[in-house]
Formats: C-alpha cells, sequence, structure tokens
C-alpha cells in the first residue's frame, strides 16, 4: 500500500508543477475523447433497426415505403444521444468556458473530465430506442394500416427513454458552465 | 506553373476558420428614445436572426406569388397547384399523424416544417459568407423558442381538452409515485427537442462540414453535403415537426 500510495503523491506532485491552464487544456482533450465513446450505443441500435427494417421489407414487400419511414424516424431519434455527445465535446474544444477561470488547476481539469464522463451515459439510450425502432418496423410492415398508432406508441417509449441521457447532459453542462465548486 | 501550385494550395490542408462556427454579429441595435425605453439600446443582432428575417421575406414573397390570381382550378404546372399540393400532402400527414378533427394544426406544422426544411439547408447557399448567411437552427435559440412554443401549445392545449382536473389527475398516472418522472419526462421533451435539432445542425452540419472544406476545398465536400446537409437536415425538420405532433396529440387524448 505504502508504494502505491507514493506512487499517486508522486504523479500528483508531477501534476502540480503545471500551470492550471495546462492542466485543464489537457483533461479537456481527454474529456472531449471519452465523451464520443457513448458512440457505441446508437450504432448498435441503429443497426439493429437497419437488420429489423431489412427483414420487414423482405417479408412484406408491397408496405416497404411505410417500413422505410418507420426504420428512419426510430433510427433519427436513436441517433440523439450521439448528438448530446458531440455537442459536449464540441463545447469542451471551440468555446470551453473553464479555460481563464481563477480556480485551482485540479479542480477545473476534473471537471473537464467529469463533463466528458457523464456523456458515455449516452450508451444506453442508444440502444434502447434503436431496439424500439427494430420491432416499430417489424410490426408496421405486417400491419401497415397502423402505422399512426405504432409510431405513436415508439416515439414515446423513445422519448421515455431518453431521459437518462438528457439528465447526463444536465451534469456535463452543470459542470461546464453552473459549476458550484468554481465559485 | 506558379498561378497552378497557388490553386492546390488554396485548395487543400488549410486552417479551419473556427470563427465561422458561431454567428457573427451584424449590426447592433442603434439607440434612440424608443429603444432606450424599451431596454435593447446596443444589443447585438447576430446572422441568425437576419438569416431568419431573410428567410420570411423569401417565403412571404414565395406565398403572395402562388397566391396573386387565385383561380379555383388552377392549371397544371402553375405554382398555385404546386403550393396547393403540398398544403394537401400537410393536411394528410397531420391527420394520419394526429387523427381526425386535428386540422387547426396544420398551420403551425406546416410551417415549421417549411421553415426547418429551408433553414437546415441554408448550409448549401453558395457565397453565404458573403451574405453573412448562418444556419438560423444550428443556433440554440432559434431551436429552444420552437421547442418552447411546442411545449405552450402541448399544455394549452391538454388542458383546453381535457380540463385541469383531468390534466392534473394524468400527472399521477399510473402510479402515484411517479408524478416526479412524470414532470421530468414532461419537461425532458421539448429539451431533447431542442437539443436534438441544434446538435445535428451545428456538429453535423457547421461544423464538420467547416473542418472539411479546410482539408479539401473542391468536390469531396459536395459529396459530404450530401448526407450532412441534405439529408440529416430535412430529416431532422420532420422528426422535430413529427415529435411536435405526437406530442401535442398524446397530451390532448
Amino acid at each position: 500500500m505504502g508504494e502505491i500510495s507514493n506512487l499517486v503523491m508522486f504523479l500528483l506532485e508531477w501534476l502540480n508543477q503545471f500551470s492550471a491552464e495546462t492542466l485543464v487544456i489537457s483533461a479537456t482533450i481527454i474529456g472531449a475523447g471519452l465523451t464520443m465513446i457513448a458512440g457505441i450505443g446508437p450504432g448498435i441500435g441503429q443497426g439493429f433497426a437497419a437488420g429489423k427494417g431489412a427483414e420487414a421489407v423482405g417479408k412484406n414487400t408491397e408496405n416497404s415505403n411505410n417500413i422505410t419511414l418507420v426504420m428512419l424516424l426510430g433510427a433519427a431519434v436513436a441517433e440523439t444521444s450521439g448528438i448530446f455527445s458531440l455537442v459536449v465535446a464540441l463545447i469542451l474544444l471551440y468555446s470551453n468556458p473553464l479555460i481563464g477561470l481563477q480556480a485551482a488547476g485540479f479542480v477545473l481539469a476534473a471537471s473537464a473530465l467529469g463533463a466528458g464522463l457523464a456523456m458515455i451515459a449516452g450508451i444506453g439510450p442508444g440502444i434502447g430506442q434503436g431496439y424500439a425502432a427494430g420491432k416499430g418496423a417489424e410490426r408496421v410492415g405486417s400491419r401497415p394500416e397502423y402505422q399512426g398508432l405504432i409510431v405513436r406508441v415508439m416515439l414515446l417509449g423513445q422519448a421515455v427513454g431518453q431521459t437518462t441521457g438528457i439528465y447526463a447532459l444536465v451534469v456535463a453542462l452543470i459542470l461546464l458552465f453552473a459549476n458550484p465548486f468554481l465559485g | 506553373m506558379d498561378f497552378f501550385s497557388r490553386l492546390i494550395d488554396r485548395m487543400f490542408l488549410n486552417t479551419p476558420d473556427t470563427d465561422k462556427f458561431a454567428p457573427e454579429v451584424v449590426f447592433e441595435i442603434p439607440e434612440n428614445a424608443l429603444t432606450e425605453a424599451l431596454h435593447i439600446a446596443n444589443a447585438p443582432v447576430k446572422s441568425t436572426v437576419t438569416t431568419t428575417w431573410v428567410i420570411i421575406a423569401a417565403l412571404a414573397v414565395f406565398s403572395w406569388l402562388a397566391t396573386r390570381n387565385f383561380k379555383e382550378e388552377p392549371e397544371a404546372g402553375s405554382l398555385q397547384n404546386f403550393v396547393g399540393a403540398l398544403i394537401e400532402s400537410i393536411q394528410a400527414l397531420v391527420k394520419s399523424t394526429m387523427g381526425e378533427g386535428m386540422q387547426k394544426f396544420t398551420p403551425y406544422i406546416g410551417t415549421l416544417m417549411i421553415y426547418l426544411t429551408i433553414g437546415n439547408l441554408m448550409g448549401l447557399v453558395p457565397g453565404k459568407d458573403i451574405f453573412r448567411l448562418y444556419t438560423p437552427t444550428a443556433d440554440l435559440n432559434t431551436t429552444f423558442a420552437l421547442a418552447a412554443i411546442t411545449f405552450l401549445c402541448i399544455h394549452y392545449f391538454g388542458i383546453k381538452s381535457k380540463g385541469i382536473g383531468t390534466y392534473l389527475k394524468d400527472y399521477f398516472e399510473p402510479l402515484p409515485f411517479m408524478f416526479p418522472l412524470n414532470l421530468i419526462g414532461n419537461l425532458a421533451d421539448p429539451m431533447s427537442l431542442a437539443f436534438r435539432l441544434f446538435g445535428n445542425m451545428l456538429g453535423g452540419g457547421v461544423v464538420i462540414m467547416g473542418l472539411l472544406y479546410a482539408v479539401v476545398g473542391l468536390g469531396i465536400p459536395g459529396i459530404a453535403d450530401l448526407y450532412f446537409t441534405v439529408f440529416a437536415g430535412v430529416l431532422q425538420a420532420f422528426i422535430f415537426a413529427m415529435l411536435t405532433m405526437t406530442y401535442i396529440s398524446m397530451e390532448m387524448e
């Protein structure tokens, strides 16, 4: 244990020699990269939706327009988590509010890192909403006269499923813009 | 040869101009007695607002041209015929998404779709830097304002059609302890509408195309524009309108 704590103290003291601005910029860069890990979710979800759409078109070729519309609609909503992550990454890279603040370097750097880490939560809604999109496209294929009802239930479920992604976005924006620890 | 080498230099691998990612200030409201009284003197007016004015003017001129000589039976290929077909398709979309008897929402939904489609496609206008045009939906103010209008519509028409008692009782459905979750869900819906459109247009449109134009000046950005600006723009405009219709009709039932 002694060696590990010595190593951590050594690392922290080594980091402490850099100016606050260097620390914030480094943490921003890492945070922006970590944010985009959320791209895993929409990738899986939209793939599922595309697969179900292709299967439905194969079974019911005369409804292919309806199926394509519902699949695109659901997949575009599933994309939202990736878009939120992209917005936070762009804020971090191009209009970072933490650079230039007068506070402890570690706190600023940790805020930038934390904002990036928070957006990884986008994986969940991405997969879930893509699953809903796939199932919706599948059912519209077999019963195209119920398209309005199916699309409404699908969009309602996807909107509820988005809430944890919104929570993550709110926390990331709080850390960047309304940080309670930075005076 | 020097001319060609300079041309090649300018076409590839420039540094991207990050000032173009944000809207620029076009003019400031002049200071006189009226603006001082309204507290808006010297306020900067950004290119988002001026681009929206340009779109409003273009749509107004288009509407006037289309309904100038209003005929009962428009001839094929006339502007009135085209606009009539457009209105009928929007009415069919509203009817299929919201149900019967909701035709009073057609003006709002139609305006949303037309304005958002044109706004999202502003990235294609050649010479938009010279004319100081900026994609209006790539600014959070525009999308937030539209989502706020949707929010007001949802709750106003929900209260009007259900009555305030049923409206408040529905927050406690299906189980009473879900009240805070329903409340946060109702707040998160318009917020996610605003952020979805803003993120898609700023990140997936302005920033990516700006970076691409800096790296390669010819050819490839045009093909990338087909997906990022045209496809994503039209799809996101459609999604915004569809989700607006879905939220309003769900709150009204």
